[in-house]
């Protein structure tokens, strides 16, 4: 276990404790995720890295909520999520989590801003409160001028910037994101790693990214590796430059899995 | 693993799939053979005299079925094909060639119809004793029918159903030698994207939807329909109603969304999120198949509608034409003597029966005459000519228990059930020319009456209603050849009427005459009418039903992604379902609701035909059994939709 020094000190955002995760029946079953323990402060940017089957989505799906974790406890914001009925999940996923895929989810059938304001459509916001958000957030990620198009009509980097203004709108206290550059271009993922770089800092998001590429995970500041389901080691970024930081990562992956990253 | 364990294992998984559209088959052919063995089932035949009556209406009906089948199996095969294109595909590119491919889909199909004909002929011998009961029922009949497996029936009812697996067959064959292997991985993502209309046109063209649905009901029931182009009218109504209702499906009502959406400026909601925007999404794509819909459910609810109205005011509607429950005219074939010598016989036997009746004599003059008016419409061409008219006087009509009105002195109340539908208000008054021994006679026509007054003349000649004093002065004028005695009898109480009608059939033959029997006819021919018509209109709802069940449980399927982003993001089940509903409610609610206006001005247009009944009453319990099939439907893929969504995270 190889640790940096450097850490945040903000409030505790999501503790993780013992997180195990198996698959299949009782006597054939796989774990996947093997006693995890992981804790982000505010404000940080964290990476998940490694190989292809080390767990990196089962992980994020679990914290995230949208799978439930075998055993161990999970705290989001002071509240026991591993505890929660999915009712209760449900709302507390809408009102405090935020979501990138990596190909978009955005609803074909909606447009731009459609989409962006939909997860605070049952929050209770005035219709006043929501054109504010969203004039800030689609300000800022660069989509406003697109507000009234559908997804079919622009970019992929554009429709990923989309996905990323619906998990922000709603002030979530953090955001998951699973591989959200794996369709794009480089220039584009550069472009929206850049913007999620900035929301991180400017707005004080907790952001948790799962990826496979070590350009993205060089933007974070902080870097997980798993392998075979059990935390293998992690990385601060601490003042470092970004390219100084990559090269760090490319290192720890070449220890991890010799030099093969997977290609998902 | 051989080509048959292929169709056994792509069967198995594709069950769920199927088993509506199974059921929707052995539906078809139960119904089918049900009909075609009350055709054929020589007890049937000879009880209850359908070859005479009705055996042709049961032949159009058959054939009927038959397209009503047609259609319902190949439009559900296409979109079983298209929603299986990427399985197809994969066959193919697993290296089956596409004869094998087409030989699979093709034994599946023969499987398929093989046991949804197995299935529908076993449940058409268990079901058709209950129908041929209703039908009995229906047609008044009271006595036991036997009802004996039909040979012929069964052989129908196979030949007719290899047809339809034998076309729908070839369709695949020829469907997946035109498929390219690249159109068949992208068929389910081929759905349209929703495009920005261009603002003015749509207006246009939504409001011009409207105002061609408008239009045709307003000529429907305008003065302006009933001239000699009365069928080239109709299918000018019945084309602007059709293009209308395509328009306002294709555009018009996504008009509507567009300014609703526009107005909520991106502000959508989950609900219209899950409603509004998937609507607008396959409107376009949606417009053929929902007009087509909403055409044939309007016929058959206008159709339906009509035949229970026929059924349900028969005893009113004869009472209009049979006034009398019995009349005595004097020429009788076969019977001598006067109509007061046989109505004293008549009246002997009754008593002897222990029957009441009152009895009248009624005397009318024969006589012929010309009208004159300015509003009297072309259709009658009774300008200049000369006409029959029979000259009654209303104080021996009302001492007969007639209803009617006393017209002043000097006028007249015409009576002519064929023709009242065209003698409106704005007709009268009319001059009546009564030719009275070499002298004329004028009347001023001021009215209609609601019935004929004397059983026997219905829709054939005029009658003309006098008050007592003009009648005798016209009576003491007209030869005594004109004078024609008339006894009308009426029964104390009306449940004798059975037995009276065996007596009188001893004196007079003539149907006519005789309300009993006339009532009898009516009421089996209507029995048979409303048979037929509910079963054909059943055939196709669920059908049509089943059209928009299977089109919303690939919609569901197409949109599954959606609901896992949805649930991500945190949206529970519930809520979800709250927008799914209000979907439905759309898919189910437009056609069913233009379906039954258009219906409703159908039936307006023709409730000319019932001069004495209010049909509200049965059109309403036609239209609510209707909504009723449409809303279980819709039920049905709110279930499907439920498990969907549940299963989507």
């Amino acid at each position: 276990m190889v640790t940096n020094t450097n850490q945040p000190h903000g409030r505790t955002v999501l503790q993780a404790h013992q997180i195990s995760k198996s698959f299949g029946s009782k006597l054939n079953s796989t774990e996947v995720l093997k006693g995890i323990n992981l804790q982000v402060r505010e404000g940080e940017f964290v990476g998940i890295m490694g190989p292809s089957g080390a767990g990196k989505t089962t992980l994020l799906n679990v914290l995230a909520t949208i799978d439930r974790p075998t055993s161990g406890t999970i705290t989001i914001d002071g509240q026991e999520t591993s505890k929660m009925k999915d009712a209760q999940l449900s709302t507390f996923r809408r009102d405090k989590l935020g979501f990138i895929f990596q190909d978009y989810n955005l609803l074909d059938t909606l447009t731009v801003k459609e989409n962006i304001l939909l997860p605070a459509s049952l929050g209770g916001l005035s219709k006043k409160a929501a054109e504010e958000q969203f004039n800030d957030i689609a300000g800022i990620l660069g989509i406003k001028e697109h507000g009234h198009k559908y997804p079919h009509e622009i970019s992929g980097g554009q429709k990923q910037r989309t996905s990323a203004a619906r998990a922000l709108v709603n002030h979530p206290s953090m955001v998951f994101a699973d591989e959200p550059t794996g369709a794009l271009d480089s220039k584009s993922a550069s472009a929206l790693l850049g913007t999620l770089e900035d929301v991180n800092k400017s707005r004080g998001v907790t952001i948790m990214m799962v990826t496979h590429d070590a350009v993205a995970s060089s933007y974070c500041s902080r870097v997980i590796f798993l392998k075979d389901g059990a935390m293998y080691s992690e990385l601060y970024r601490g003042d470092k430059a970004r390219q100084a930081f990559f090269q760090d990562i490319l290192n720890m992956q070449a220890v991890l899995g010799g030099d093969r990253v997977d290609a998902r | 693993m051989t080509l048959v364990d292929l169709v056994i294992r792509s069967m198995r998984k594709n069950l769920k799939h199927y088993y509506l559209y199974f059921f929707a088959l052995i539906f078809g052919v139960t119904l089918f053979f049900i009909f075609s063995t009350l055709q054929h089932d020589s007890a049937v035949v000879e009880q209850t005299d359908l070859s005479a009556k009705m055996a042709s209406g049961f032949q159009a009906a058959t054939v009927l079925l038959f397209g009503i089948l047609l259609i319902f199996v190949t439009y559900a095969n296409d979109l079983f094909l298209k929603r299986r294109s990427r399985e197809i595909g994969l066959y193919q590119l697993v290296g089956l060639t596409k004869g094998a491919v087409s030989r699979l889909l093709i034994i599946e199909n023969i499987l398929l119809g093989a046991g949804a004909f197995i299935v529908g002929i076993g449940a058409g011998m268990l079901v058709s004793r209950l129908f041929l009961l209703l039908l009995m029922k229906l047609v008044g009949y009271e006595g036991f029918v036997n009802l004996s497996f039909s040979g012929a029936a069964f052989l129908q009812t196979a030949v007719v159903f290899a047809v339809l697996i034998v076309i729908t067959s070839f369709r695949m064959f020829w469907k997946i030698r035109r498929s390219q292997l690249i159109d068949l991985f992208n068929d389910d993502k081929k759905d349209e994207h929703p495009k920005q209309p261009k603002p003015i046109l749509s207006a246009l063209l939504g409001i011009l939807g409207i105002a061609m649905i408008g239009i045709g009901y307003w000529f429907a029931n305008s003065e302006y329909m009933m001239t000699a182009f009365l069928f080239f009218n109709m299918l000018l109504v019945l084309m602007l109603v059709i293009v209308g209702t395509y328009i306002a499906f294709r555009v018009t009502i996504g008009w509507l969304m567009t300014l609703v959406r526009k107005q909520q400026n991106g502000h959508i909601g989950l609900a219209g999120a899950l409603s509004l925007a998937p609507l607008m999404h396959r409107m376009k794509a949606n417009a053929k198949s929902l007009t087509v819909i909403t055409t044939l459910s309007a016929m058959t609810l206008a159709m339906a509608g009509f035949a229970y109205s026929m059924y349900y005011s028969t005893e009113q509607e004869t009472r209009v034409r049979v006034p009398h429950d019995f009349l005595i005219d004097e020429v009788g074939e076969g019977n001598e003597g006067t109509s007061a010598e046989i109505a004293a016989q008549f009246a002997e036997d009754l008593d002897s029966a222990g029957i009441g009746y009152t009895q009248q004599p009624i005397t009318y003059l024969e006589l012929t005459g010309a009208f004159s008016g300015e509003n009297l419409p072309d259709l009658l061409n009774w300008e200049g000519n000369t006409v029959e008219l029979l000259v009654f006087d209303t104080r021996e009509l009302k001492a007969a228990g007639l209803d009617i009105e006393e017209p002043e002195t000097g006028e007249a109340t015409i009576h002519n059930n064929g023709i009242s539908w065209l003698l409106t208000k704005e007709v009268f008054p009319v001059g009546a020319s009564v030719a009275v021994d070499g002298r004329t006679e004028k009347l001023n026509v001021t009215s209609i009456g609601t019935q004929e007054v004397a059983s026997g003349y219905a829709g054939v000649y005029t009658q003309l209603t006098l008050n007592g004093e003009t009648f005798d002065r016209i009576k003491e004028a007209a030869p005594a050849e004109s004078h024609r005695p008339l006894v009308a009898f009426n029964l104390d109480d009306k449940g004798d009427l059975a037995e009276a009608s065996a007596i009188f059939k001893n004196y007079r033959e003539e149907m006519t005459l005789d309300f009993y029997s006339t009532y009898k006819e009516s009421l089996s021919y209507n029995g048979i009418m409303i048979f037929i018509t509910g079963f054909l209109g059943l055939a196709f709802l669920v059908s049509t039903g089943s059209i928009l069940y299977f089109k919303q449980m690939s919609e569901a399927e197409q949109e599954k992604r959606s609901y896992t982003t949805l649930r991500q993001l945190g949206f529970k089940t519930g809520e979800i379902m709250k927008g799914i509903r209000r979907k439905q409610a759309f898919v189910f609610g437009i056609p069913l609701l233009m379906g039954l206006v258009h219906s409703v001005f159908a039936i307006k247009s023709v409730s000319f035909l019932f001069t004495s009944t209010d049909i509200t009453m049965p059109v309403t319990i036609a239209m609510i059994a209707y909504a009723l099939v449409y809303l279980a439907f819709a039920i049905l893929t709110i279930g499907y939709y439920r498990k969907t969504i549940q299963a989507a995270l």
